[in-house]
């Protein structure tokens, strides 16, 4: 019998525009931390010149998309590892429930 | 995420608008520190020196443009994760 999703309240106003606040937030920080770590490996320190130029540019493009690949990377790791560590707790309860 | 009625949506507007003068404060902030850092390195003289005035002037202009295409990939990254959400989600 499921109890969770049915019958569940409406979020409130307050718990919505939280939701999408703390979603907007969490957007603005990955952003943040995309430039940092691009500018940092891509923009070397002397400004020479005030463009960037092609060899700069095209280390951002992969740059990020390395940055993004990561993200997902370790995303994936962190809900393996979950899972291995949820398993083999549920699992013995599993058998011993049965 | 639910939709928001017009008086929600306009809360989250105002919400919206004072975070982006925040995230604009920190910009400038970080912005300075780091292109002090970058180019300032002449302390015989009170003034900045032509060479440390230019550097810092390229300094914000290559930061603003980096920030710009970095800005663009970001975008696209986040227009393809709407259309394929990634397993998990």
């Amino acid at each position: 019998m499921s109890l969770f999703g049915l019958g569940r309240p409406q979020p409130s106003s307050a718990e919505k525009i939280a939701a999408a606040e703390a979603e907007m937030d969490l957007i603005t920080t990955m952003f943040n931390q995309l430039q940092q770590a691009c500018m940092k490996k891509c923009i070397p320190k002397d400004y020479r010149e005030g463009e960037i130029n092609k060899g700069e540019g095209v280390c951002i493009d992969r740059c990020a998309a390395k940055f993004f690949d990561v993200q997902m990377k370790v995303s994936e790791l962190l809900q393996a590892e979950a899972a291995a560590k949820g398993g083999a707790l549920g699992g013995g309860f599993g058998v011993g429930g049965m | 995420m639910d939709r928001l009625s017009n008086a929600e949506q306009r809360e989250l507007e105002t919400r919206m608008q004072q975070k982006q003068m925040k995230e604009f404060m920190n910009v400038f902030s970080g912005l300075v520190n780091h292109c002090f850092d970058a180019c300032v390195d002449d302390f015989t003289t009170k003034s900045l020196v032509q060479r440390e005035t230019g550097c810092v002037s390229r300094c914000v202009q290559k930061f603003m443009a980096g920030s710009e295409r970095i800005g663009q990939r970001f975008q696209e990254e986040q227009a393809k994760m709407m259309q394929n959400p990634p397993p998990g989600r």
